[in-house]
């Protein structure tokens, strides 16, 4: 086993730092990672992105949004968690779990926590959870992730991940809000999270070497990040497509907006409501197909084809803010 | 000869699988060993490739849908 610090705490290096090392470095022995992130929001790859955040809440508090390449559900993660990659080479059609849980458990057990392994993907304490983990294949090797709350502010993971009630429909992966608990609650003794870190590291590593990330490796890492992982395209994009119905009432009455996404494109959109219109809201409709379903971009679209005062007592922000949050 | 791609088993307890992307069109052909479609069952993102060379003729599924184990998601043109 071969341990790689990744030094950092962005989660899109440090997902460019785990690509890297999958697809592109293979190292002759399994690379272990322990890493942390600045509060984040990692979507499941078939996710879509919208159904699984409160994206005002995000916006706010400044929350990293990234796409996983593993299948599951929405998690957060912030400096008070941790996460741990296993990247093993070698093709292997069958699913295993236990193998890369088995040297976490034997850690935590080691620290005198009552860890089990629920029999399929997550670790609980107490019949509470505080380990999630997922798996991908790449470039002929697997990778093994999960995370471990440790002193995760849990009130911002609630308040992130609690959706708007939107009317969303798609045929995406759903997330499962389970009971979690933090690592800290169950110590026997009080430790610092870098105290947990170094005896993870110990005691999972036993003896196996580090690998030093060179300035040749660090280069390779910023372009994976950018290009696989911190980019709309990645974020919300590549969500599978949805439909969704929004609406808002304002001094000029209500305004409802029924649209299909896909591939982060409105693939169409229809307005409805008692407003009373000036424009052409046909010719509106049309040139907000195929536009990429984000703020800046349907702003844009309606500052040209419906002017600031186009639809009575309904300003365009408000038209904007209701087509997309 | 034809024959049908089906969902594949990856741990014993799989009843079903959720069918994520198409990763060739119908009409395309593929060699052995390309990735011919991506599926996800217990938060695990896997690749299925192709046991021989072929020719997608006719997708069966759709994505996003759950897919049980066995059953085909497509026809294809074994050579």
């Amino acid at each position: 086993m071969i341990y790689i610090e990744t030094g950092s705490t962005d989660v899109y290096y440090n997902f460019g730092l785990e690509y890297y090392f999958t697809a592109e470095k293979k190292l002759p022995e399994p690379v272990f990672l322990f890493w942390r992130t600045t509060p984040t929001l990692m979507i499941g790859k078939y996710q879509n992105t919208l159904e699984e955040i409160n994206k005002k809440y995000v916006d706010a508090h400044n929350i990293h949004i990234v796409r996983r390449l593993s299948g599951g559900g929405t998690i957060y993660t912030d400096p008070g968690g941790w996460q741990f990659s296993f990247i093993t080479q070698g093709d292997s059609d069958s699913i295993q779990f236990q193998q890369y849980l088995t040297p976490v458990l034997d850690a935590l057990q080691g620290m005198g926590i009552p860890a089990e392994f629920n029999g399929r993907n997550d670790l609980t304490v107490e019949g509470k959870k505080f380990s999630g983990n997922a798996q991908y294949k790449l470039a002929g090797a697997t990778v093994h992730h999960g995370s471990l709350l440790f002193d995760t502010n849990i009130e911002q993971m609630v308040a992130s991940t609690t959706v708007d009630e939107y009317k969303i429909l798609s045929k995406s992966i759903k997330s499962v809000h389970d009971r979690v608990t933090n690592l800290t609650e169950h110590l026997e003794a009080p430790m610092t999270a870098e105290e947990f870190k170094q005896r993870m590291v110990t005691a999972i590593l036993n003896g196996g070497s580090v690998y030093q990330v060179t300035e040749a490796d660090d280069r390779r890492i910023r372009q994976l990040a950018a290009e696989h992982f911190d980019n709309w395209d990645k974020k919300f994009g590549a969500s599978p497509k949805f439909s969704m119905e929004r609406q808002g009432r304002f001094a000029g009455g209500r305004f409802r907006v029924n649209l299909n996404v896909q591939q982060g494109k409105i693939a169409d959109i229809a307005f409805s409501g008692d407003f009373f219109s000036a424009i052409d809201m046909d010719l509106v409709r049309d040139r907000l197909i195929g536009c990429p379903y984000r703020k800046d971009a349907v702003a844009e679209v309606l500052r040209r084809y419906a002017g600031a005062d186009g639809v009575y007592g309904i300003t365009l922000d408000e038209m904007v803010d209701t087509i997309v949050e | 000869m034809q024959k049908q791609i089906t969902m594949p088993q990856l741990r014993d307890e799989m009843k079903s699988g959720v069918f994520c992307a198409w990763l060739k069109e119908e009409g395309q052909p593929y060699k052995k060993g390309e990735p011919i479609f991506e599926i996800e069952t217990d938060k695990v993102v896997n690749q299925i490739t192709a046991s021989e060379d072929g020719v997608l003729l006719r997708k069966l599924v759709e994505e996003g849908d759950e897919v049980t184990v066995n059953a085909p998601v497509a026809d294809v043109e074994a050579r």
